[in-house]
Formats: C-alpha cells, structure tokens, sequence
C-alpha cells in the first residue's frame, strides 16, 4: 500500500489549533536557529566544509571504516557489521544474552527505530526504556516519534501530563513541563540503575581513534553506558569520519542547525570500554551501501540535525506522523523513496520546491533537487495514473498554440455561465483550496496584437 | 561472512592521497574569556572567578552537608570513599574551556567510575583562564586522544526541552554546573 501523504496531513489539518502550534513551534525552532547562526560569521564555509569532509569521506568509506575497525579493536572495543536490520537486532539480542541481560536503557538512536529493535527484544522478552525524554514520552503513549530531534514535538504538556497520569502516577491534570520532567527524571533514574545493557546511538565514529562520539543535552548516553557492564552502540555505515579533527567543524555546526543551541550539553567520545566491561559497536548497512551508487548518494552525509524540518513548510504542516516512516521531511523523503518507492511515491510530491531547507542544511544536500528528480520515477506508480493522464493531456494542449488558444477561447466565452457547484466540485481535485479563476476577457497574445496594431 | 559483503558492496579500498584542509578563515573574539562566561551562562551554568582554590570556597557554593567528591585529588581532607551510586558534588578539573560555546574539556582515564558526571547532582569544575581557546576546531587540535579512555564537552547542566519546548534544567545528568574559573 502507498503511503498518501496529502490524505494524512488532511487528518492532521483537521485539528486546527494543534496545527496552527505545530507550525509556529517548528518556526520558533528555525529562529533561534537562524539566531544561532548570525553569531558566526564563517558560518558558511564552516557548511561548505562539512559538506567537504562528507563527500570526501563517502568517497574513500572503505578505507575509513576498516581504518576505524581496526584502531577501535586495539582500544578493546568489539566491532560487528550486519547487512540489514533483522542481523543488526539478532547481534544485539544475542550480546544482550550473553550478559544474561533483561533490562536495557537505551538512548536516541534513529538507526534501532529503523530496525525495529525495541519490538524485536520485547518479544524475547527483554524490557527496553527509552531514556531521551522524549522518546519515552512518544514510548509510555505506544507512539512512533515525529520528528528525529524532538521526538515527542506532536503532543501538547495536557496529553503528556495525562500520559504520565496513566503510566507513572504522576498528579492528574498537572502538566507544568518542570514538574512533569522532574517526575520522569526520577521514573528514569531507577531504570538506570537497574539495566544490564545499555544501548545507544552514535553521531560519528572516528576512523584515526576508533573512538566514537555520542550527542545528547540530556546526559542520558553518558549514564546509560556509565552504568551497566554491557554498552552497545549501533551506527549506520555512513556515521564515520576521519578523526577527531573534523569534530571541530560537526560540532560547531550540529546543535547550531538542530536547536540554535552552541553546542550539545554533552558531546562525549567513547574509546576504551570501561574497566571490566564490554563496549560493542555494531556498523550497520540495511541499504546503505547501495544507496551510495545511487543518484543520492549524498544524502548520506545527513548528521541528522532536523533542521530541514523545522524550515519545511509542508513538514510543518503535516506533522512528523504524516510520513509513516522513520526519518520525516525532507531527507525522510529522500531516503525512503529511495529505499522503496513503491510505498513513498507520494513522498516526492511533499514538497513546495521551495528549497528552504537545502538553505539550512549544514552539509549542504541539495534535497529539493532530489525530491525533484524523484518525481519523474514516483509519478509513475499505478496510484497516480489519473494525474498522470491528466497531466500528459495538458502538456499535449499547451504544446499546441493554436489548440490551447482555441480552448481558452471557448472557456473565456461559456466559462461565466458554468454553475460555481459544477466548476468548483469536489471532482475538480485543483479547486480543492481554491477557486477556480474566472477568464479574463481578452487573452494576453490578443491585448498584445492590438497595442502593436496602435502603435502602427 | 557480513562483514566483507559490506565492504565490497561499497568498493575497492582507494587510501586518501590527503588529509582534508580543514582551516577556515574567522575574526578572533575581542575577549574569549567575557565570551566564554557568557557561553556558558546561557548553556545554563554558573561561573564563579576565584583567585587561588581550596576547597572551603568551593564548599562556600552549595549546601551545607552535602558529601563531596574530590577527582582531582588536591584537597585530601575530604576525600570521600565512593561507594553508593548517587553522589552530591563532584569536583572535576577540566583541561581547558571553549569560549564560542562555555564548553569545558574532561578527560577520563578512568581512575574514578564515569557515573560520576552524571549521576552527582552538582558539578563543581575548575578552569584556568589561561585555558581557554576560541572555538571546537581550536580545541580539537589540542586533544590528544592517546591515553584517553572517555572525554566529552560539557556545556552547562543536563537539559531538555521536549516538553513544548520549555527548557528544563536536570534531565538526567547534573542538575547544576558550576565552573571555578582561576
Ligand atoms: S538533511 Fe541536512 S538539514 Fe536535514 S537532517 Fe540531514 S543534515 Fe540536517
């Protein structure tokens, strides 16, 4: 089945005044963004740069992620590869086991959302908290995240603080977001010392170290791993980069772009497994290494800041939800129709064209110009056959001068006449937000003819 | 085996004739350390100048009876044995600051347990002046990464927003950082 966006962001319209929040919050986050921004003026040769290290580092990838593989097993660390999602969730499952793991704390990582990794352990029996607060947030309401740096940003503090009600006791009805979060710190805080595993993401992986860096303003990676003697961290292939080196430009320009903050609260570099525990990386592929032969290879050096989708206007009116995938926006629909256009025909069509968001983007992905050439394959899914009819019939009448001046011809005269239910139905799908415009008297090639006619 | 059907689907092992050219061009601040305090009081943290160290000034801070942690092993009267798992106030010397964000440098070698930093509820973290660089690009060419085991930036207290974006101090990790800047 395809996913139909348009029907999706409808239902999401319907709730107008959560529409209008969602809308104006994403915004506020593009501000302090921009606000951030303003303050370094190198800002974009610092983009220009990281874009540079991308490409450069997408070229050479092979060498990169063995050079890593190697540096990071003489610092201790285990590495393990999996081609797709089921293999990296059985490495997972079976390091957590031999721990003898039942409790694991995990934090963000978008790669496990992909492969389905809390479902998977959940069914064998193990029990996964997502510790980002947000992510727990979108977990304790059986929910998917919208957005991929502020997973709960759909909900408004009534439906959090009723969640909370129902899932941890906290007072009814009381949904001050200082209350609310110092409740799920406490909540969190027994889980953490509880786990046997801990699980997290990673935001780069750095060849020269073998070390691999994790971002977070809630602390919750660097107390996820502090604790228990498992960590396990799962990186897609793309995450590495050189060295440490190139740090200094990713994190001037991360939190820049995803929050307008300067910087992550914590921006930590894991090298050595903790002493007498296990540090695991598993490199995971699930589609990766082809995409990187594909036409939007570059989409591959995404650092997954969300800025594209704070900036997106259809995104913002839409809602995270609206794209049924892991990754919304932008790059969400870059990926995905990609990854499987059968499903994500629709997710092309998501877009105003307006480029907004290849201007925000801190490596400089042209994502619009994908969307773009992505619509010449999607438009060819069964789904869309009557627009695509529709639209070859036009093209073929404004080819034609004299046939489209004929035709406009007959609807500037009988045009007036037709009832406003007929010409505005529900079946004419254009004049579904708007009307359609009455014909203006004379046609422009006719005013043109009789100035020049004047003027003789 | 996944591992080399990954690594061939990529393609051939081509080694980089070059390091990338990572300079860029900037105007240094007119005062790293006004910008560096600035920093970090909007990441949230709070800076306290001091002339010399010891450790009843930095008691002088927080509450009474609070037990502390000292990592940096230069006030052995109150060195505490750790034991517990949730701890008041640790004491960290940081390597140096970052003044484009109020960052500070920790390095690890895991002579005390990680948990420290994230479960103390109060840091309390001593920087030099004199340590102080302009931006992250700076600040990484002056890691070196050998003997650490963990290092990370710390930019002010543990926060969140994601509940209507309403910032929150003390997610999960320290609900206070307080820096003693000599
Ligand atoms: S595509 Fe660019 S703007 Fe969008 S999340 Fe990735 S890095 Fe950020």
């Amino acid at each position: 089945m395809m996913v139909n966006h348009a029907q999706n962001a409808q239902k999401f319209l319907s709730d107008k005044k959560m529409a209008k929040w969602h809308n104006e919050a994403l915004w506020f986050v593009r501000q302090k963004r921009d606000n951030a921004v303003k303050s370094i003026d190198e800002w974009e040769a610092l983009r220009q740069k990281a874009k540079e290290i991308k490409s450069h580092t997408l070229r050479y990838l092979r060498y990169y992620l063995q050079e890593f593989e190697k540096n990071a097993i003489s610092n201790g660390i285990e590495v393990y590869w999996a081609s797709d999602a089921n293999e990296c969730n059985e490495i997972v499952y079976k390091l957590i086991k031999q721990e003898d793991g039942k409790k694991v704390v995990k934090s963000k990582s978008m790669l496990t959302e992909e492969c389905g990794l809390n479902p998977y352990l959940e069914q064998r029996g193990i029990e996964v908290t997502d510790t980002d607060l947000g992510e727990r947030i979108v977990q304790l309401a059986n929910q998917h995240p919208s957005h991929i740096v502020l997973p709960a940003i759909h909900l408004k503090k009534e439906q959090i603080s009723s969640i909370f009600h129902d899932k941890m006791g906290t007072q009814k009805g009381n949904s001050d977001p200082e209350y609310l979060t110092k409740e799920a710190r406490k909540d969190l805080r027994k889980k953490f010392l509880d786990a046997d595993v801990a699980i997290t993401g990673v935001n780069f992986a750095l060849a020269k170290e073998g070390a691999i860096t994790v971002c977070t303003n809630e602390g919750n990676a660097d107390l996820g791993a502090s604790i228990p003697n498992l960590h396990i961290a799962c990186m897609g292939l793309e995450k590495v980069i050189p060295s440490a080196q190139e740090l200094g430009v990713f994190t001037r320009v991360l939190a820049r772009s995803a929050t307008g903050q300067a910087i992550t609260a914590y921006t930590s570099h894991f090298k050595k497994p903790k002493p007498n525990a296990r540090l695991c990386v598993v490199i995971v592929d699930n589609g990766r290494s082809s995409m990187l032969h594909s036409n939007i290879f570059n989409a591959l050096s995404c650092i997954r800041c969300g800025a594209c989708m704070n900036t997106c206007p259809v995104y913002r009116r839409s809602g995270g939800h609206s794209y049924e995938s892991v990754v919304p926006g932008p790059i969400g629909s870059v990926l995905n129709t990609q990854k499987n256009i059968d499903k994500y025909a629709s997710l092309p069509f998501a877009c105003s064209l307006c480029a907004s968001c290849d201007n925000v983007c801190p490596v400089k992905i042209d994502l619009h110009n994908r969307l773009y050439i992505q619509r010449q394959e999607a438009i060819k899914h069964p789904e869309f056959k009557t627009k695509r009819e529709i639209l070859k019939l036009s093209a073929k009448i404004m080819q034609n001068p004299k046939l489209f001046a004929a035709l406009m011809n007959i609807y500037r005269r009988v045009g007036k006449y037709i009832p406003n239910w007929i010409i505005n139905s529900k079946y004419n799908i254009w004049a579904k937000h708007r009307e359609m415009p009455q014909p203006a008297p004379k046609s422009f090639a006719q005013i043109y003819k009789e100035m020049q006619n004047e003027q003789r | 085996m996944s591992r080399d059907k990954i690594l061939s689907n990529i393609g051939d092992i081509i080694k980089p004739l070059k390091d990338i050219d990572l300079d860029i061009d900037r105007k240094s601040f007119n005062d790293k350390v006004a910008t560096f305090k600035q920093m970090l009081q909007v990441a949230g943290g709070r800076v306290v100048e001091v002339n010399s160290l010891d450790i009843s000034t930095i008691k002088s801070y927080f509450l009474k009876n609070k037990n502390i942690i000292d990592t940096t092993k230069q006030f052995t009267d109150t060195q505490n044995a750790i034991s517990g798992k949730e701890y008041d106030i640790t004491i960290i010397e940081a390597k140096f600051g970052v003044a484009e964000n109020g960052a500070v440098w920790i390095e690890w070698n895991d002579r005390y347990p990680r948990s420290l930093i994230t479960l103390s509820e109060a840091l309390a973290i001593i920087l030099r002046q004199d340590n102080i660089y302009e931006t992250m690009q700076e600040a990484y060419n002056n890691i070196d990464f050998e003997d650490i085991s963990y290092g990370l930036f710390l930019s002010g207290p543990s926060k969140t927003a994601d509940i209507e974006q309403s910032l929150v101090f003390g997610a999960h990790g320290a609900v206070e950082l307080t820096i003693f800047l000599i």
